[in-house]
C-alpha cells in the first residue's frame, strides 16, 4: 500500500473532465443552435480584441515581447511542473525501515539488531511451507506515521479463508513472541491468475 | 488495536485510487500544454509553426461556428463532451474494489471476492456430497448467489444449501454483509442423454 492522494487524484480528474465536457459541449452547441453561435463569435471578437489591447499595453519597450505572452508562457510552464510533481508523487509509497528488537549495545559482541527485512523473510518462508498458499508477500509500511504489516497470500483455490487468516494470525503471534512487538497487520487475501492456474486440491504426499 | 489506521488500509485496500485515469489525464493535459508553449515560443522567435501557430488557432477558435466540415467539429466536440464526462464519473463514483473486509480481532483482513466464492462452493460441495463442478457461487458487493445443478434423478434439499451457505458466510463476519440467495439449475434435455 502506498500513500497516493486520492482526493488529488479524484479532484484533477474531476477539473480536466469538467473542462473537457464544457468544451466538447460548447463545440457541439455552436454548430446546432445559432443563437449560441452568434454568441460565440461576439464574445471571441471580444476576447480577441481585449487579448490584442493587452498585449500592445504590456509591450517591453524596444523589443517585440509582451510581459503578456511571457507571463502565459510562465503559468504553462508552472502547470505542467505541478502537473509533472502530481504524476511522480503517485509512484512509490513509503516502506518503513522499522526495528523489530535491538539490544543497544549491551552485548559484548556489538549491537543486534531485527529489521523488517529479516521479520519478512521469516514470515514468506513460514508461508511457504503450507500447501494451500501458492505465494505470499510481506511488507512493512508507514502509516499516517505507524508501521504496519502487510502481508498479502494468495491460496489455492477453494481455501478458505478463515483457514488461511488464522493461519497467518498464528504466524504473526508466533512472530510477535519471538521479537517482542507486536506490529499492527493487515492480511489480504487475493485471487488470481497463480490460483486458477494451480491445480486447486493440495497434492496428498 | 489501532482501529483508525485500520480503517484507513481497509478503505484505501477496497477503492480503486484512480491513479491510471489520473495519469492519463495528466500526461493528455501536459502534452496540450507543452505543444502550446513551444508553438507561442516560435512564434515569438518569428519561426514557422509545427502545425498552427497562435494566430491560426484563435481565428480558427472564433470562427468555430462557420468551420467546415460540420459533420467533424460535431463529432469531435461529442468524442470530448464524453471523454469528459468518462473522467467525472470517474472522479466522483466511489470506485468499489470487488472485495470484502473480514472482521478479525486485531488484524484488518481484505479478501478478494473469488477467495469467498471458490470457498464457499468447496465448502458446499463438501457437505451436501454435490461434484464442486456442480456448483457456481458468484459474489458481489452485497449478495451471493449459488448455483447448483443438481444430479439427475437426485432431488436437491435446495433448503439445506441454503442453511449451509449462510451459516459459512456468517462464519466470514463480512463487511459489508451479503444476502445468500440459492438456485437451484435444471439439467437440459440433451445433458441427461448424453
Amino acid at each position: 500500500m502506498n500513500n497516493t492522494n486520492r482526493a488529488l487524484n479524484r479532484i484533477i480528474l474531476l477539473l480536466i473532465g469538467i473542462v473537457s465536457l464544457l468544451l466538447g459541449a460548447a463545440a457541439v452547441a455552436v454548430i446546432v443552435w445559432p443563437e449560441a453561435a452568434e454568441f460565440w463569435t461576439r464574445a471571441g471578437k471580444a476576447i480577441g480584441a481585449w487579448i490584442e489591447q493587452a498585449i500592445e499595453a504590456t509591450m517591453i519597450g524596444g523589443t517585440t515581447l509582451s510581459w503578456l505572452t511571457l507571463a502565459v508562457l510562465a503559468l504553462i510552464l508552472l502547470l505542467v511542473i505541478l502537473l509533472i510533481v502530481a504524476l511522480v508523487r503517485t509512484i512509490g509509497g513509503s516502506r518503513s525501515h522499522m526495528v523489530f528488537r535491538s539490544n543497544g549495545q549491551e552485548n559484548p559482541l556489538g549491537r543486534l539488531t531485527i529489521e523488517e527485512g529479516f521479520v519478512s523473510d521469516a514470515l514468506k518462508y513460514s508461508l511457504g511451507q503450507r500447501s494451500e498458499i501458492l505465494f505470499s508477500n510481506v511488507t512493512a509500511n508507514d502509516i499516517r506515521n505507524q508501521p504496519v504489516m502487510h502481508v498479502s497470500v494468495t491460496p489455492r483455490q477453494n481455501t478458505s479463508p478463515r483457514h488461511v487468516t488464522e493461519d497467518v494470525d498464528q504466524l504473526v503471534i508466533n512472530l510477535a513472541a519471538m521479537t517482542g512487538r507486536d506490529v499492527p497487520t493487515f492480511i489480504s487475501i487475493h485471487s488470481g491468475f497463480r490460483a486458477k492456474l494451480a491445480r486447486d486440491q493440495r497434492r496428498l504426499a | 488495536m489501532s482501529t483508525p489506521v485500520f480503517r484507513r488500509i481497509v478503505r484505501r485496500e477496497t477503492h480503486s485510487p484512480r491513479t491510471v485515469a489520473m495519469i492519463i489525464a495528466v500526461v493528455i493535459l501536459i502534452v496540450a500544454l507543452v505543444y502550446a508553449g513551444v508553438e507561442i515560443v516560435l512564434h515569438l522567435l518569428a519561426q514557422p509553426a509545427l502545425l498552427w501557430g497562435p494566430a491560426a488557432v484563435s481565428a480558427w477558435i472564433v470562427g468555430l461556428p462557420t468551420a467546415q466540415p460540420t459533420s467533424a467539429v460535431v463529432a469531435g466536440g461529442i468524442v470530448l463532451a464524453l471523454i469528459g464526462l468518462a473522467f467525472v464519473v470517474l472522479a466522483l463514483a466511489p470506485g468499489r474494489l470487488p472485495k470484502h473486509q473480514m472482521n478479525w480481532a486485531d488484524r484488518a483482513v481484505v479478501v478478494d471476492n473469488g477467495v469467498i466464492a471458490s470457498s464457499l462452493a468447496q465448502h458446499l460441495s463438501d457437505e451436501t456430497g454435490i461434484a464442486r463442478d456442480n456448483i457456481s457461487v458468484g459474489v458481489s458487493h452485497r449478495r451471493v448467489d449459488v448455483t447448483v445443478t443438481p444430479r439427475p434423478g437426485v432431488p436437491l434439499d435446495e433448503e439445506r444449501v441454503r442453511e449451509l451457505a449462510e451459516t459459512e458466510m456468517e462464519s466470514y463476519q463480512l463487511t459489508p454483509s451479503v444476502k445468500t440467495r440459492v438456485r437451484p439449475l435444471r439439467r437440459q434435455e440433451s445433458d441427461l442423454n448424453s
